[in-house]
Order: C-alpha cells, then sequence, then structure tokens
C-alpha cells in the first residue's frame, strides 16, 4: 500500500523556492557572467524639456577601453521609438518614446547618449567626456499647466494637453443633484511616487552570430510579451530571440514594461557581436523606471437624509508624464480608475471623465494596484467627507452604502460584474478585529490625556485575473486573456512544470506545485516549476493584474488534469478495467474501493516512454500537456477588501505613528495561507510608504528632488506594524477551484486609511479635511489651516502644496 | 593594486583598480553573486557582508580597503554546515521572512552577529536591530518573527515559545501590534 499523501491546496506550505535565494544561490540579471561581456552607461537629459543643439561624443569615442558611443543619430532606421496606442476607437493623441532622445528631451532622466565600455567604471568616465548642448524649453510641470495651453506643448503635433480623454454617464445626474438632501463636494489628490523593487532593473544581451540567435536576460515580469516588444522594435523575427528571466528582486509593476534600454541594449549586443550588459543604478532608477500614483480628483455626491449616497460626479485627471508606455497605453491609468472608483459602494447614478495628460516627466504606468489605490483613495474621502458632513459615524455611514450580499451578482455603473462577497461581513470582521467601539473609546480617553489618536476606514472592490474582456473594453493594444503552463511527466514519473506566469516574490514555485500536486495525487518534492524563459513554453501574459493564481494556475489545473486522464487510460489498459473505475491518489491510480490493484505513476510513466506496447493504441507516448486558461468570460474574479488602523498623531511634529493595523479580506479560495498573509502584509507596507513617506518631487524647472534614497523614503521596519489579518472566503464563479487574484490588494487601501485616520486624529485641534496624501509632517501640520471642506485659506495656499 | 583576502575560509586575490568598490569585487572578481547591490548608497543594506567579524556595508568600501582583510558573505552560512542551512536560514524559511529574496542576504548577515552576540527576542529590539536594512517585499513581519523563532533555535530559551506561538503568517494566531505598551 503507498503512503497518503495529503491535499495542498488550502494547506502552509513552505516554500520551495527559498533554500536557493536563503544561500544566495538566486540567479538574477547581474548575476550572469558571459565572457567578453561589455557595459553600457547612459548618458540622461540634465534637463526636463528642450531640443537638442548638439551632440559632442569625439572625446569619449577615443577614451581607452570605449567600444562604441551611439546617439540617436546613429539608431535612426536600426530600432523604432516605443509607440503604444489604444485600439480605436476612442479619444486618443499618440506619443513616440525614442531609444535615445532625438532632437528633443522631454523628462529628466530620458537616455540620451550610450556609451559602450570595457567596464561600466570606464564607461561612466566616458560620460563625462561627451557634451550636450541643450536650448531649453518652458516645462510642462503640473496638469494645470498643461491644460492651460503651454507656450511649448510636450508633444508639438497635440492639439489638446492629453493623451486621452474618457466619459462615462449612467443616469439623469442632474435632476438626483437638485433634489438631494445635501451635496457634499471635494477635490483631493495623491502624489507621485514609485514601486522601487530592492533589485533595479538590469538587462544583459547575448547575440551568437553563429545561430543569428539574440538572448535576452532581462528583469521582467513578463518574458513572452517583452519577446515580441523587442522583435517589433528591433526588426528582429521573433524565433531568433529568447527572454530568460530567472530570479527578479521584486517587480510590483515597474519591470512589466518594454524600455528603451531594453531594445537599446539588444541592438548593441547584436551591433557588436559581444554580450552587452547594463544594470541600472538607484538614481536612474528614481529617474528612468516608471512613475505613479499622481492622481487628481474633483468629485460631487448628492445624499439624502439618511446619509445614502444618490449620485457621483468625478472629473479624473492623471499626470502620465512625456511618454504613452508600452503596452498599457497611457489610458490605463484614468480608464480603471473611472471604472473601479465607486469600490463597495451602491452608487446608482455616476457621472465621470478622465484624462491621462502629458507633461515633462517620467512616463506613468503601473505599481501594485495600478490605479486602484488614488481611487480608493478618491472615494473614501468622499465617504468620509459625507460623513463630516451628515455627522453620520464613517464606520455606519459605509455600512449604509454597501452593496449587499443579496445583490450578488451586481453590475456596477461602469459595468464590472462583481460576482461574490458579503460586503458587510467583511466590515464586521475587521471592526471586530479593531474592536472598534472600545477603540472609539480608548481614543477619547486618551483625548483627555493630551493624546491624539484617530481612526481610519477604507474598503475596496479588487478586480483581478480579468482577461480578455476587460483588455478588449479598456482598449489596450495587447490583450490579456490567457495565460499557459506546460506540464511534461518525464519517465521517472517526475513533474516539470512551465507556467507563463513570473514569480518575483509571491512564491510560484511552490503554490503552482501545490495545484499539479493535487490534480495528479504526488508529492510535492516530484514537482518543479520552472519560469521566465520563453522557450520553455508556448505564449502567455505574464505576471500582472494579480492575475498569475487564477490564469497560470488554472492552465496547471487543465494540463494536470489532462494528463491524469492520460495516467488513468493508460492504467486501465493494463488492468483490463474501465477507465471510470479508477481514481488518482498516492501517487497511483488504482481501482475505487479496491486499493490493492493498482499501478505507481512511476510505473506509468515508464510504460509511456519505453513500453509504447503497454500505450492504448490512440494514445501518443510521451506524457506532456500544454494548456491555457482565461477564467472565461474574462471580467475579473473580483477579491474585496476593508482595511482599518489606529494612528497616533504628534501634533508638535506632524509625525504620525501607525498603532495597529487591520485587513479583512476575501480572496476566494486559499491556496497558501501564508503566502496570502505575505503578500497583504508586504502590500500594505507598500501603501503604508505611499501614504506617510514616498513622493516624487520635482522643482518648477522640471529638477526632481527626490534621487537618492536620503530624499526618497522607503517604510523601514519602525514604520510597519505587524497587520492583523481575518479572512472570509467567497468563491469566485468564474474560476477554477474558485480562486481570486490577491497580490496588489494590501496597498490599495492604505492611503485611503491614513488619511481618514490623520484627519480623525487632528479633529479636535481644528485640522481640516486631508486631500493629499504623503501626510509628510510639513501636511499633517499644515492641516490646522485647512478647514473642514479642504478650502484653504488664501494665505496658507502655498503650504499646500 | 593587489587585493588579497581571506573569503568564506579560502584565500582569494585579485589585481584591481583602486576605485572599485568591495560589493564589485565580491560579485564579479569572486564572483559570489549571494551579496546583492540595491542602491550602491549605503540606503538599502542589500551589500551587507561582514568584515573581520563585523556587518558592514560593501558598497561603501573600496576593495583595497579590506586587503588582508577576513570576509564572510551569505554563501559562508550554509556552506561552513554542508549545505545545511542556519537556524537564521531556517527560520526565515518557516515564517516566510523572504519573497523575493534580494535583501535576504543583507538581512542574514547583519542579524547573524547580533544574534551570536545573545538572545534577540524582543520585538522593538528587533526592529531596531533590522532597521539599516530594506526589505520591499514582506513587510517585515516574517522577518522579526523569524528572528524570534531563530533566536529561541540558538539561545534555547523556553520562554520565547514555538514558531507557532510566534503567531507566523498564514497561521491564525494572535500577534502582538506595534503599537502594544
Ligand atoms: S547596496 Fe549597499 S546599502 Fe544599498
Ligand atoms: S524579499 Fe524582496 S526585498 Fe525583501
Amino acid at each position: 500500500m503507498s503512503e497518503m499523501i495529503p491535499r495542498l491546496v488550502g494547506q502552509r506550505v513552505k516554500r520551495v523556492e527559498d533554500p536557493r535565494l536563503l544561500t544566495g544561490r538566486g540567479e538574477y540579471v547581474d548575476d550572469v557572467h558571459l565572457p567578453r561581456m561589455l557595459h553600457v552607461a547612459l548618458l540622461r537629459s540634465s534637463v526636463a524639456h528642450a531640443r537638442i543643439v548638439g551632440i559632442d561624443t569625439a572625446a569619449a569615442a577615443e577614451l581607452p577601453g570605449v567600444h562604441l558611443v551611439v546617439t540617436a543619430d546613429d539608431l535612426r532606421d536600426r530600432v523604432q521609438p516605443i509607440v503604444c496606442d489604444i485600439l480605436p476607437p476612442g479619444a486618443w493623441q499618440t506619443s513616440a518614446y525614442p531609444i535615445l532622445a532625438d532632437g528633443k528631451v522631454r523628462f529628466v532622466g530620458e537616455p540620451v547618449v550610450a556609451v559602450v565600455a570595457d567596464s561600466r567604471y570606464v564607461a561612466e568616465d566616458a560620460l563625462e567626456a561627451i557634451g550636450v548642448s541643450y536650448e531649453e524649453l518652458p516645462p510642462v510641470m503640473t496638469v494645470t499647466a498643461a491644460e492651460a495651453g503651454p507656450e511649448t506643448q510636450v508633444h508639438e503635433a497635440w492639439d489638446e494637453a492629453w493623451f486621452t480623454h474618457k466619459q462615462l454617464r449612467v443616469g439623469d445626474i442632474d435632476r438626483v443633484f437638485a433634489e438631494a438632501a445635501g451635496v457634499t463636494r471635494r477635490s483631493v489628490e495623491v502624489g507621485r511616487h514609485t514601486g522601487m523593487p530592492l533589485e533595479t532593473r538590469a538587462i544583459i544581451a547575448d547575440y551568437n552570430p553563429s545561430s543569428n540567435a539574440l538572448t535576452v536576460h532581462m528583469t521582467t515580469q513578463m518574458p513572452h510579451i517583452m519577446r515580441t516588444g523587442l522583435a517589433d522594435h528591433l526588426g528582429m523575427p521573433e524565433h531568433q530571440i529568447r527572454v530568460i528571466s530567472k530570479d527578479v528582486g521584486g517587480g510590483f509593476g515597474v519591470k512589466a514594461e518594454l524600455y528603451p534600454e531594453d531594445i537599446l541594449v539588444s541592438h548593441l549586443a547584436t551591433r557588436l557581436g559581444r554580450p552587452v550588459s547594463w544594470v541600472e543604478d538607484r538614481r536612474e532608477h528614481l529617474l528612468g523606471t516608471i512613475h505613479a500614483r499622481e492622481h487628481f480628483y474633483e468629485l460631487e455626491a448628492a445624499w439624502d437624509e439618511s446619509g445614502r449616497i444618490l449620485a457621483v460626479r468625478a472629473e479624473i485627471r492623471v499626470d502620465g508624464g512625456a511618454y504613452s508606455v508600452y503596452p498599457y497605453s497611457a489610458s490605463m491609468e484614468p480608464g480603471m480608475a473611472m471604472g473601479v472608483l465607486t469600490g463597495m459602494y451602491d452608487v446608482p447614478v455616476y457621472h465621470a471623465d478622465s484624462w491621462a495628460i502629458a507633461t515633462n516627466k517620467t512616463p506613468l504606468g503601473p505599481y501594485r494596484g495600478v490605479a486602484r489605490p488614488s481611487a480608493c483613495f478618491a472615494m473614501e474621502r468622499l465617504m468620509d467627507a459625507v460623513a463630516h458632513d451628515t455627522g453620520i459615524d464613517p464606520l455606519e455611514l459605509r455600512r449604509r452604502n454597501l452593496v449587499r450580499a443579496d445583490q450578488m451578482p451586481h453590475t456596477t455603473p461602469s459595468g464590472l460584474e462583481y460576482d461574490s462577497g458579503d460586503f458587510e461581513a467583511t466590515f464586521r470582521k475587521a471592526a471586530e478585529i479593531l474592536d472598534y467601539d472600545a477603540t472609539r473609546e480608548q481614543q477619547e480617553e486618551l483625548r483627555g490625556e493630551g493624546r491624539y489618536l484617530g481612526i481610519g476606514v477604507g474598503s475596496y472592490v479588487e478586480q483581478t485575473a480579468h482577461g480578455a474582456a476587460e483588455f478588449v473594453k479598456r482598449g489596450l493594444p495587447v490583450i490579456f486573456g490567457y495565460d499557459t503552463s506546460r506540464i511534461r511527466i518525464d519517465a521517472s514519473g517526475n513533474v516539470l512544470v512551465h507556467p507563463t506566469s513570473h514569480s518575483h516574490g509571491q512564491g510560484h514555485e511552490t503554490t503552482i506545485a501545490q495545484v499539479v500536486a493535487d490534480a495528479l495525487g504526488i508529492e510535492i518534492e516530484r514537482i518543479r516549476v520552472v519560469y521566465g524563459d520563453t522557450q520553455d513554453v508556448a505564449y502567455g501574459s505574464g505576471t500582472l493584474g494579480s492575475r498569475s493564481m487564477v490564469m497560470a494556475g488554472g492552465a496547471a489545473h487543465l494540463a494536470a488534469v489532462e494528463l491524469r486522464d492520460r495516467l488513468v487510460r493508460i492504467a486501465a489498459h493494463n488492468l483490463e478495467v474501465d477507465p471510470g473505475d479508477l481514481e488518482v491518489a498516492d501517487g497511483e491510480v488504482r481501482v475505487k474501493g479496491s486499493p490493492a490493484t493498482a499501478v505507481a505513476i512511476t510505473e506509468i510513466a515508464r510504460w509511456a516512454h519505453h513500453r509504447p506496447e503497454r500505450i492504448p493504441s490512440d494514445l501518443e507516448p510521451t506524457l506532456e500537456v500544454t494548456s491555457s486558461y482565461g477564467a472565461p468570460p474574462g471580467t475579473g474574479a473580483f477579491s474585496h477588501a476593508v482595511h482599518m488602523a489606529l494612528v497616533e498623531v504628534d501634533p508638535a511634529l506632524g509625525t504620525v505613528q501607525v498603532l495597529r493595523y487591520v485587513v479583512a479580506e476575501d480572496c476566494g479560495r486559499i491556496v497558501n495561507p501564508m503566502i496570502v498573509d505575505g503578500q497583504v502584509t508586504g502590500g500594505v507596507a507598500q501603501g503604508l510608504g505611499g501614504a506617510l513617506l514616498e513622493e516624487i518631487v520635482h522643482d518648477a524647472e522640471g529638477q526632481p528632488l527626490t534621487t537618492s534614497l536620503l530624499d526618497y523614503l522607503w517604510p523601514t521596519a519602525h514604520d510597519v506594524p505587524f497587520v492583523e489579518i481575518g479572512h472570509l472566503e467567497s468563491l469566485s464563479p468564474f474560476t477554477i477551484g474558485g480562486i481570486k487574484g490577491m497580490g496588489e490588494g494590501g496597498a490599495i487601501a492604505p492611503g485611503a486609511v491614513i488619511a481618514g485616520a490623520v484627519e480623525d486624529a487632528m479633529r479636535p485641534l481644528g485640522g481640516g479635511f486631508v486631500r493629499k496624501v504623503p501626510l509628510t509632517p510639513e501636511r499633517v501640520l499644515n492641516l490646522l489651516n485647512v478647514d473642514p471642506t479642504g478650502r484653504v485659506p488664501e494665505s496658507h495656499e502655498e503650504n499646500q502644496k | 593594486m593587489r587585493v588579497e583576502i581571506n573569503l568564506n575560509g579560502k584565500p582569494f586575490a585579485a589585481d584591481v583598480e583602486p576605485r572599485m568598490l568591495l560589493s564589485d569585487f565580491i560579485r564579479h572578481e569572486a564572483c559570489l553573486t549571494g551579496t546583492h547591490v540595491g542602491c550602491e548608497q549605503g540606503g538599502c543594506g542589500a551589500c551587507t557582508i561582514q568584515v573581520d567579524g563585523r556587518a558592514v556595508r560593501s558598497c561603501l568600501l573600496f576593495a583595497i580597503q579590506v586587503d588582508g582583510s577576513t570576509v564572510r558573505t551569505v554563501e559562508a552560512l550554509s556552506d561552513e554546515r554542508d549545505g545545511a542551512l542556519h537556524p537564521l536560514q531556517e527560520a526565515f524559511r518557516e515564517c516566510h521572512g523572504l519573497q523575493c529574496g534580494f535583501c535576504t542576504p543583507g538581512f542574514l548577515m547583519s542579524l547573524e552577529p547580533a544574534l551570536a552576540s545573545g538572545p534577540l527576542d524582543d520585538e522593538q529590539a528587533i526592529r531596531d536591530a533590522i532597521s539599516g536594512n530594506i526589505c520591499r517585499c514582506t513587510g517585515y513581519a516574517g522577518i522579526v518573527d523569524a528572528v524570534r523563532h531563530a533566536s529561541n533555535t540558538i539561545w534555547n530559551d523556553p520562554d520565547i515559545g514555538t514558531v507557532d506561538d510566534l503567531g507566523s503568517l498564514g497561521e491564525d494566531a494572535p500577534r502582538s501590534g506595534a503599537g502594544d505598551e
């Protein structure tokens, strides 16, 4: 009799990838050492907006150890600029992100000249010897300036300041506003910050002239999409390109784009016939890797006497920076913000306008949560404002406005199909963990002692694992409609799984193996999950949008089930029984109810490879299946969560201490609770960074003031408390196993929650409405100059910036 | 210039330019890539190694400054145990103290000498000990748990409890909040 093998989905399985990473045996891009490898350094624009008058590279090219110096002139007709337009229809203006700045620079940090040398040290020396003369243009540094019609547009050919403008009109809003008991209006904004994985971007391109093949090691979350992007921009057949992305030190969305450096370094390797490496330094990362957030909202809510929201009107502006990023386009942020704004609340009438506006800043794109953290911030600020204006407790006001469980499935005014969930239960759970009423009492008591505590509440519905239907709706040029997994059982009965998802901390080597182990009834130790090499598996989207467990995990499940059926058919053939009488468990295929009649899977695997006479004649030898899965209809699986925090503000210093942070969340079936909690906690930490510490700041000339870790502050161990997590489990009707995505969720609500908590803490001191995060000490102190509706007395306006 | 060091118990020497950073020397001359570089600004701690028993940031030193020294990198932790994990490494795995793993070698090399000098089980003391290392993935909960767990294992202190009592991620156990006083 075989050993019992426990089912693993739902278990706290320790991570398979850990021993490698713990012993320093990970393989990140910069760990790859190739013979004859050369190194690239980039001269980046030192000004925000200028025409390039001349570039003198002669002295640099002469330096010993320098192999090549290139400018836009040397790239013309050899590589294509990055253009990422939305699919028609839709109001859209195009931009071309040059591989090296061509005639004009549009943000500080834009690559202008590349030097290839024997070492990075020599290449950086050579940068010093390059002279670039600029004719400076007035920089367009804010959306307001852009909309005012600047002297010089960021893109000369444009008629308007925006990449895109979208509208949504549901219901007769004028009538509702006219008849409402009251109307609440606020302006809010979320500052610019970025993903900042601990590993910066890196790329090593290796061209083999013999096979005419280009191998590109790169820090990417989506190897296949990058392969296509490289082929298109290099003008090289895709079957000659192989992208490898093994260990990646965090991605969070900022490693899910095609960047000019990717095309440049690949081109240089091809041109020189030698491996070429570029590793971004932290300053370059803060300048040249996409930024995120920077949303501006004008909001109006109409409500009745009981505080029920009758209608919401929103204008959403996103500072999109200089160029539309590949493969999302500049339309993803504003479009998604407009779509998800109403969150858990039942808002029957909703009008919105959204724009992505071009400025002379680093291009903007997705970072954990994408548009959701900003939209959640806006909506929850509006709810807190309505609570203030109606005098209803903020938690109670939210409860009154929730989409109820008996309304599921629920279609939002923007057309999202909420599939499942009991939002009220999740609110109750969070309030229970925090002990809301007792905490309110504690707050009251401590006020008497001159201590200022505040409670904040935030909630969101997280569209995850969205596929074809959603991305078609968004008009993206690449529709992330599916992922793929290839599974092979070898002659020894061991299993190799190649998913198209990419893991850069999420633990797919463990969780996907858990799914496959259960489907095949074998030990996890016999399963190896290898991702990140385009040569291993057909094609898929990669890791973005909290999709991997649903999509690549679902595909792995489908492939494993098909393999299981083949194992059963081979066993049935040899046992001379009906396949329907067999079951697969504990590493064997056996007769139901008569477990002694069994064949080990290792035995069947051997037959499938070495004993063709034992295989039914209508089955092919070998055991390999590739499956794709897109969670049809592709509208997404909706997770949701309620976050609450208790903070203490020091009104003398403006500092904020997060005393407690609570998350009650529902992400459907949980595959590995340890990993889910880790993702929640990590997301909250990043959200707290955006709420309190992290901000990319420019001066009026467009110079970024936050280019080192002294100016751009990440949360340390002192800034993040233990996150107290509670789980609910409502299964998605649309996905295999009812699994929903959850990788981004933790990062969505902290901005909203901390803003509410700080405002709550400062109220007794006369503090006003919090309109912007991050809440730096300066902004906290300035709350004393703001009134409850967010208006700033004129003399203080400067301080509110 | 010639730099000769004892690297993880073995002699290692190379001729380098005086300006070569110690982090580059270890990663690209000695090809020990377990030591990571997250900033080269002294701001993240990913590059932490031990020089003559003290944890230092290798991106803030030139290779020539450690000529003649004994240098230990993350690879030594398990190499010295014939490939078995050090209790600190075990604890990181048990408590989910790592996700992408890029920060992990720096944390391990900072913490190992700290733990060797005495138990480290108080939450604030642990947070102080790791405050010079940035982890962008975990939110530090698993790391704090891991340090307590490792301290328990190394110092065999029954008061600290088992990992389950510590409420590691994924266990529905209560845990103390940072605000508890
Ligand atoms: S790389 Fe040395 S401190 Fe960041
Ligand atoms: S595990 Fe990714 S930075 Fe710490």
